[in-house]
Order: C-alpha cells, then sequence, then structure tokens
C-alpha cells in the first residue's frame, strides 16, 4: 500500500529554516491536504517529498519503501510521484497528447493510455491542441493526466486551484476528487484556503513554523482546533476571555458547558495539542474560549433589552448562558447568510462579537441586538 | 486575545484574487553552485578581461610618464570634444526619432503599420560604414561633424526603436486609461505614464547608441571625421604607435565604462512592471486624425534616408561603374571567409556564454552576479581597442605566435560579440524554466533524456538565434577585421574597404549589397524571436 509517512523532517535554506520538524501519516488512497498562510514552508515539504529538495533530517518512506533518510535519497525520476504545480508547467513544445505520454515508455507513447486520460478528465478530443491554445482550467486537467499517466504511487498537487475562477476552481476541484477517488491513488493537496483544505480533502494538516501544527478531518479540525491560533486560521472564530471552573466557562456571554473532548483533556491534565500553556492541576483559572459565529444566537430588538440583558458579566457566574446586549457594527450579506458584527454594550473593552446568520432581515450599523451563545464550546487555559 | 504572527488569518474567500497573489512564479533558488559551472564561467570571465589586463600592461610597459604625457595632450582634447559632442547629439536624435517611431507604430492608427514596423528596423542590417559610403559617395556637403551626424543617425536609430517598441508592446495599456479617468490629459499621459513605461528601454536604446559610436571607425574615416577609434586606428596601423595607442585606449575605455554607470545610475532599481494578467488586452489605438497624412510622409521620409539612400546609391554605383572581371571569384572567396570566421565566433560565442547564461538564470547568489556583470564590461571596450590590445600582445609576448592567424580573429570576435551572445541564450534559457526539468523527471525521465526531451527543445531556438545575432555582427565588423585579417585574406566588409578606400566605388557596391542581404532577412527573424521571447513569459 502506497502509505506516505514522514518523519523529523528539516529543510533549511542557508541559515533560514524552513521545515523544522515535519511528522505527517498519510493513510493509502486518502487525500490530504497540507494548509498553511504563505510562506509556511507548504511548497518546500512538497518539493522534499517530490525529490527536487534534498532533507536536510528526517525520513520519508512511501508505502513502506525509504526515498529520504540517512545517507538515502531515491531520485525524483524513481519515485514514481506525480506532481502538478500551481501553473500546471505543461511542455509548451508538445501537443496535450504528447505532454500526457510524456512520463510513458516510447511504445506506450502512441497507445490507448492518453485518450482514456483525456478522456477521464473531459478534455476528449483535445489531444492535439497545444498548451497555449488551452484555459486555465483545461491546462490544470491535462497536468493532472500527465500525472496520473504514470500510474504514480502518490499525486502532489501544489496549489492547484489557485489560479483560476471560483466557478472553474469547483469544477476542477470535483473532477480532481473524483479523479483520486477512482483511481485509487494517494493524493496530497498544498493550499492555503481553508474553504478548499476543509471541502476537498479527508483529512487537513494544518503547516505551521515548518511543522505540522495539527492533522485532523476537516470536521475534527474545524471544530476541535488544538489551540486558538489554528481556530482562527480555520474559519471565523469568536476568541474570548473566560475563566474556568467545574467543567464550565464563564464569559461575557454567561456560563457555558465545556465540549468533552475539552474536559478529557483539561482533566487528564495534557492540552489537546500543542497548547500555549500547561493547564493548571484543579482545572480553574483564567482561559481562552473559541465560539463559532454561528453558535451564537441574534435577536433583533424590537423594544428596549430586558431586565437581565446587558449586565451579564464574565466575574459573576450564573447557571447558563446570558443574554448580551449590543450594537451591530457592520453586516456584511452573503445570500446563503449574513455575517454580522456586534459590540456588546455597556462594556467598551468587549471585543466585536462575529455572528453568522441564515436569513433574517438587514441591520443597520447601530442597530440594538440580542446575543445568546449556544454551547458547548472549546476553551483553553491561559497562564 | 492574543494575535498569531504565523497564522495569521486570511482574509475572507477571495478566489479570484488569489490567484495573482499566491505565490511568484519563478523562484530563485538558492541551491549550491555546481562547481564545473562555476568552474567554466569563471574561466569564460577571465578571457574576456583579457584585453583590458592586455592593454594596463601595454600601458605600463610604455611607462606610466610617457602615456600620462600622451593623455594630457592637445589632441586628447580635441578628440574628447569631437567623441563627445557627436555622442550627445546623435544619440539625443536617435532617442526622439526611435520613440516617436515606435509610438506611432504601436500604439497609433497608422496606416500600414505591420510594413513600417519592418521598414523602420531594416537600416540596422546595413553596416554603418556602407551607409556612410552611401551618403558621402553621393553628395559632397556630407562630411565633418553634420555628415556623421546625419549618417550615424539613420544607421543606428533602430538601436532605440526595437526596445521601445517591445515595451510599449508589454507594456500595461490599462494605465494610460486609468490616468486618464484621473483627470490627466492625453499630452500628460503621454510623458508622465507613456514614456515612463517605455523608459528603461529607451535608456538601454540610448547606450547601445552611445557605445556604437565611440567603437565606430569605417562611418567616420569615410566622413573624415576624427574621433577616437578613428586615432587609434591610425597611431597603431600607420603609425605604429603603441604608447600613443595605447594612452588613447584608455581614454576610450574610460568613456565607455562612464556611459555604462551613466545608464545604470539613470535606470536605477525600478523595473516596470505588470499587474494582472499577461494576456495583453489590446487597447484601441490613438487615432491620428489629420496627423495622419504628416505622420505617414515623415515614415516615408525616414525610409528613404535611412534604408532608400544607401541601398540605392550602391545599386547606383554598381549599375554606373561595375567592370565584372575579376569580381565573382573574388566576392565569392570574401564570402566564404566572412563566413567562416563568423561561424567560428558565433559557435565559440553561443557555448561560451552557456554557463554564465545558466548560472544567471537558474541560480541567485553574489558570485553568478559579479560573473554577470563582469561580462559587460567587454561593451564598454570597443572592438578597435579589444584587436590592438591582442594584437600588439600577442606580437610582443607570445613572439607573434598567433598575430593576424584566423583564430586569434575569431577570439577578438568572440569577445567583442560575447554581450550579444549572453542576452540571446539567456533568453532562450529562460524558455525552458528549471520547473519543467523538474516535471519532467517526476515523470520517471534521466537527466538526459530531460535535456534531449525538454530543455533543448524548447531552448534550441533561442540558442540559433544567439548564434545568428554574433554570425551578423561579424559579417558586419570592419575595424577589428582590418587590424587582425590573416595576411591575403579578404571578407566581405574589408574587400569593400580596400575598393572604397582606392575610390572604386563600382567595385565596392556589391560587397556592400551582398553584406545587406546576408544581413537583412536573418535580422528580421531573429527580431521575432525576441519579439516572442518577450510577450510570452518563462
Amino acid at each position: 500500500m502506497n502509505r506516505l509517512v514522514v518523519t523529523g523532517l528539516h529543510k533549511a535554506f542557508g541559515d533560514h529554516p524552513v521545515l523544522t520538524g515535519v511528522d505527517l501519516e498519510v493513510p493509502a488512497g486518502s487525500l490530504t491536504a497540507i494548509l498553511g498562510p504563505s510562506g509556511s514552508g507548504k511548497t518546500t515539504l512538497l518539493r522534499v517529498l517530490a525529490g527536487f529538495e534534498r532533507a536536510d533530517a528526517g525520513t520519508v518512506t512511501i508505502g513502506g519503501a525509504l526515498v529520504d533518510g540517512p545517507g538515502t535519497h531515491l531520485a525524483p525520476e524513481r519515485r514514481r510521484i506525480g506532481y502538478v504545480p500551481q501553473e500546471g508547467s505543461l511542455f509548451p513544445h508538445l501537443s496535450v497528447a504528447a505532454n500526457i505520454a510524456f512520463g510513458l515508455p516510447p511504445r506506450q507513447r502512441r497507445g490507448p493510455a492518453t485518450a482514456e486520460l483525456l478522456d477521464a478528465v473531459g478534455l476528449a478530443g483535445l489531444g492535439h491542441r497545444y498548451p497555449h491554445q488551452l484555459s486555465g482550467g483545461q491546462q490544470q486537467r491535462v497536468a493532472l493526466a500527465r500525472a496520473l499517466a504514470i500510474r504514480p504511487k502518490i499525486v502532489l498537487l501544489d496549489e492547484p486551484f489557485a489560479s483560476l475562477d471560483a466557478h472553474l476552481r469547483a469544477s476542477v476541484r470535483a473532477d480532481v476528487q473524483r479523479l483520486l477517488a477512482e483511481t485509487g491513488v494517494t493524493g496530497i493537496l498544498v493550499t492555503h484556503d481553508q474553504d478548499e483544505a476543509l471541502s476537498t480533502a479527508d483529512r487537513v494538516a494544518v503547516l505551521r513554523d515548518g511543522r505540522i501544527a495539527q492533522c485532523a478531518a476537516p470536521q475534527d479540525l474545524y471544530d476541535r482546533p488544538a489551540d486558538a491560533d489554528i481556530a482562527r486560521f480555520i474559519g471565523d472564530a469568536n476568541l474570548l476571555d473566560g475563566v474556568l471552573d467545574a467543567g464550565a466557562v464563564d464569559t461575557i456571554l454567561g456560563r457555558l458547558p465545556l465540549e468533552p473532548a475539552c474536559l478529557t483533556a483539561l482533566s487528564s491534565g495534557r492540552p489537546d495539542g500543542p497548547g500555549p500553556d500547561g493547564p493548571r492541576p484543579d482545572g480553574r483559572g483564567p482561559a481562552t474560549v473559541l465560539i463559532r459565529p454561528e453558535q451564537v444566537e441574534l435577536r433583533a430588538n424590537g423594544t428596549s433589552p430586558g431586565p437581565d440583558g446587558g449586565h451579564g458579566r464574565p466575574g459573576q457566574p450564573a447557571d447558563g448562558p446570558r443574554e448580551l446586549a449590543g450594537r451591530v457594527v457592520a453586516y456584511g450579506y452573503h445570500g446563503h447568510d449574513a455575517v454580522i458584527h456586534v459590540r456588546p454594550e455597556h462594556d467598551p473593552a468587549a471585543p466585536t462579537i462575529i455572528v453568522r446568520t441564515i436569513g433574517g432581515s438587514q441591520l443597520p450599523p447601530g442597530a440594538p441586538v440580542t446575543l445568546r451563545a449556544r454551547g458547548p464550546v472549546l476553551a483553553w487555559p491561559r497562564a | 486575545m492574543t494575535t498569531s504572527p504565523t497564522l495569521a488569518r486570511p482574509g475572507s474567500p477571495s478566489p479570484a484574487g488569489r490567484g495573482a497573489a499566491g505565490r511568484p512564479a519563478v523562484r530563485a533558488r538558492r541551491a549550491r553552485l555546481p562547481v564545473a559551472l562555476t568552474a567554466a564561467g569563471l574561466a569564460v570571465a577571465v578571457v574576456l578581461a583579457l584585453p583590458l589586463v592586455f592593454l594596463l600592461i601595454e600601458a605600463h610597459g610604455a611607462g606610466t610618464a610617457n602615456v600620462t604625457g600622451l593623455v594630457f595632450r592637445r589632441l586628447t582634447a580635441d578628440l574628447l570634444w569631437n567623441t563627445v559632442r557627436l555622442t550627445v547629439v546623435v544619440t539625443a536624435a536617435c532617442a526622439a526619432i526611435g520613440t516617436a517611431a515606435a509610438w506611432c507604430v504601436e500604439r497609433t492608427s497608422l496606416p500600414g503599420r505591420r510594413v513600417w514596423a519592418v521598414l523602420v528596423v531594416v537600416p540596422l542590417a546595413i553596416p554603418d560604414f556602407v551607409v556612410s559610403f552611401g551618403w558621402a559617395s553621393l553628395w559632397t556637403w556630407v562630411h565633418g561633424f553634420q555628415g556623421a551626424v546625419v549618417v550615424m543617425t539613420l544607421a543606428v536609430y533602430p538601436l532605440v526603436y526595437l526596445p521601445v517598441a517591445a515595451s510599449l508592446r508589454a507594456a500595461d495599456p490599462g494605465q494610460e486609461e486609468v490616468a486618464r479617468s484621473l483627470g490627466v490629459g492625453r499630452v500628460r499621459t503621454f510623458f508622465r505614464i507613456t514614456l515612463g513605461q517605455a523608459r528603461g528601454a529607451i535608456l538601454g536604446g540610448c547606450l547601445l547608441v552611445a557605445l556604437v559610436l565611440l567603437a565606430e571607425y569605417g562611418a567616420f574615416e569615410i566622413l573624415g571625421y576624427q574621433t577616437f577609434t578613428t586615432e587609434i586606428f591610425t597611431e597603431f596601423s600607420v603609425s605604429f604607435s603603441v604608447p600613443a595607442a595605447c594612452a588613447l585606449s584608455l581614454v576610450l575605455v574610460l568613456l565607455g565604462l562612464l556611459v555604462l554607470a551613466g545608464e545604470g545610475m539613470l535606470r536605477g532599481p525600478g523595473r516596470v512592471s505588470r499587474s494582472g494578467p499577461l494576456a495583453a488586452r489590446q487597447m484601441p489605438p490613438h487615432r491620428l486624425g489629420r496627423a495622419t497624412l504628416p505622420v505617414l510622409a515623415g515614415f516615408a521620409l525616414l525610409t528613404v534616408l535611412a534604408l532608400g539612400v544607401p541601398v540605392g546609391s550602391s545599386i547606383y554605383w554598381m549599375v554606373a561603374r561595375s567592370s565584372h572581371a575579376i569580381l565573382g571569384a573574388s566576392l565569392t572567396s570574401a564570402a566564404i571567409h566572412t563566413a567562416l570566421y563568423a561561424a567560428g565566433a558565433g559557435v565559440v560565442d553561443t557555448v561560451a556564454a552557456l554557463p554564465i547564461a545558466l548560472l544567471a538564470v537558474r541560480y541567485s547568489g553574489r558570485l553568478r552576479h559579479l560573473l554577470e556583470r563582469s561580462t559587460y564590461l567587454v561593451l564598454a571596450m570597443p572592438g578597435v581597442v579589444i584587436a590592438f590590445a591582442l594584437s600588439y600582445f600577442s606580437e610582443r609576448y607570445a613572439s607573434g605566435l598567433l598575430y593576424q592567424s584566423a583564430p586569434l580573429l575569431v577570439l577578438c570576435y568572440s569577445i567583442m560579440f560575447f554581450p550579444l551572445a549572453l542576452v540571446g541564450v539567456k533568453a532562450s534559457l529562460a524558455r525552458a524554466p528549471a520547473s519543467l526539468d523538474e516535471i519532467a523527471r517526476s515523470l520517471g525521465q534521466r537527466r538526459l533524456a530531460v535535456l534531449w526531451r525538454v530543455t533543448l527543445r524548447l531552448a534550441g531556438p533561442g540558442l540559433v538565434a544567439a548564434f545568428c545575432l554574433v554570425f551578423l555582427s561579424v559579417v558586419t565588423e570592419l575595424t577589428a577585421t582590418l587590424l587582425l585579417i590573416p595576411t591575403g585574406v579578404q571578407t566581405l566588409a574589408t574587400q569593400f574597404w580596400a575598393y572604397e578606400q582606392n575610390l572604386s566605388y563600382g567595385q565596392a557596391a556589391p560587397f556592400a549589397l551582398v553584406m545587406i542581404a546576408v544581413a537583412a532577412l536573418p535580422s528580421y527573424v531573429l527580431g521575432r524571436f525576441f519579439d516572442r521571447s518577450a510577450r510570452t513569459p518563462g
């Protein structure tokens, strides 16, 4: 099986470290996204996997065979790793068919394999064209077909959709998913777009400071990020100050129950992943609380706030979630939903809270609203 | 809330904007320099530096006091005045004509733009001394300073036209529209935006013009105009005064370096940038309206003066005065020798440019930058100085081993035209980026297979272009050829020169026409090649 295992990978350019101990396991036949901001070392990681760069330390194993390690460096042409770069990088002097057949042994180049692949990527009949006669999306499809033609063990996709328009992106992305699933090839997709990573991949590995900060299924990553940085990187996030107390956390939005996973992590005395600080042994103390925008309910105030609203303070523990009065700062309409920024009233120091609502009517800036959070939530102890 | 410097949340999803901003497509690798390649590059750089080293050794041998005395005298001041005023006037005239012509062809509704685009460039294929001959043999007033200004402007303005036209084609026309929308008028937009976009190209063209003027010999000899180059030639080959030739050469090289440095300073670090996709949107051309006829007349006049007069005059002399008796044999022999030398220099330069171009295109770092820069020093060395340095050195220190031999002549050509070859080879390698090599290897191809199936296929046409560039330059070279030609041998240029100096215009004319024919068609093809490579990125 073509499982990819990377351990302790280091790579520096001059005295500029890029990869500082990458550990990663990609199950055979899966599509794993490597997600990271620009300059996090994503492309360098791919280039090391493909054999274009040589790792300074660490090992790379493909299907149980060591390809990179102390004293070992398998040449790129002997790895059988398909590589699809961002620009497609088709050979400009070769026709589409010749591009796809490039890696095949001479006798098979005129065989039926090329036409089948053209068909598979939806470009049947375009084999005689040249790269400059293709659109960006078509070029990407040819690049993928070319990589798949050599029956690779692994396909590396380096931001393959970044240069495409939004609508093209979705269709090319769907084709890539389908083709990889059909051929059963293990895929690694590098991207800086968290939407793309969450919606395309089976697993998402977040690359930060040259190492993998977290690797999980998309939903796990969104629901249970290992720390506040990752939470903010994966989707919109409200990160509020709170106080941990007996399995719950007190916040500006009242007392909210904690996620079970979070509870286990706290009680075992080990944060779920590389958190910023260790928790206190008794599970009490200040914390950073993650409340996703869709976890907040918003009600437009026709009347003045109720007797209770607007006066909930984190310092005054209550039994459950508490209503919070605020005023709309910004209203972003997205068709299927709306994202509203709300500034809590009576507490100028409190951060603006982001709320996502489905439907509802337009709210002008300054409109009074009432917020209410739905637990359970995640929290990380702070020093 | 803590903000993380390393995992900054990307802005709200805006897929359209991501593409361009995603990641620079070409990244300079900081890989270790390959030893063999670096050694080869260093060797080439050393050979290129030989003329300058020889010149300094000769100056030292002639005695510092002697040389200083020869530099600081009346003659030097006169030559300096002649050279500088001609360089300034002709460069300015070329900048004006070249830029105006390029703008009209590229950006206006000028009728017959395709035809003019070719006709305007063709004069570049005519050797300067042939233009000079064409004019001076018909009219006696074409003489001295005024003659030199007319002849040289007509001969070399395409050196400004070509880069400016290319840069106007590649520049973002949207910038002009934005300027207009910001309330800047047509004329001011031209000066503030259009000229700004072409600035680098104009400067680059002016640099070439100035360097050509510093190096020109034949044209000025015919016109009786004295510059450093003509005087060095005379001192060396007529008066055999090596110290004087040496002293003047030092001043001339210094002038060349000044021109180079001046261009570098004016150009500054900024580069013309283009935002957005590279697929150029065609902007509607400026309507010429009532100016159409005068502009057309201007182009027609330019073509007649720059192309019609030299070619017509050569044809006139051939028809009116030629004696066909001995012509055929000497023409064939001269053509064969010319082709041999030119091909030799072309091969040597293309091969020699490869290591430095590879280092320049695929690696970054201080050493390769230094190597590439050092080869530009050759630009400041006029052919007469290179030929003089090489020939004197071989005579004096290599006991005449190579003096007036074919290898020394080819070496001289190779050094002179190395910068041309480097431009071509670099452009060709840029068409074969390292990323394609990597893809080919990931598809299971070994290094040699990649070289054969990808790199050479892509770079091949450019390498041929580099060869042609050197070949053509050698065909029309006169100065160094006169100094270094093996005894008893003639090339097209030297045979033309011999007849011209005897006032046998009828005999000289066929040689001029053959040189024009040999150079014209390939120059057109070359122009197309560089035009294409300028437009297709990577």
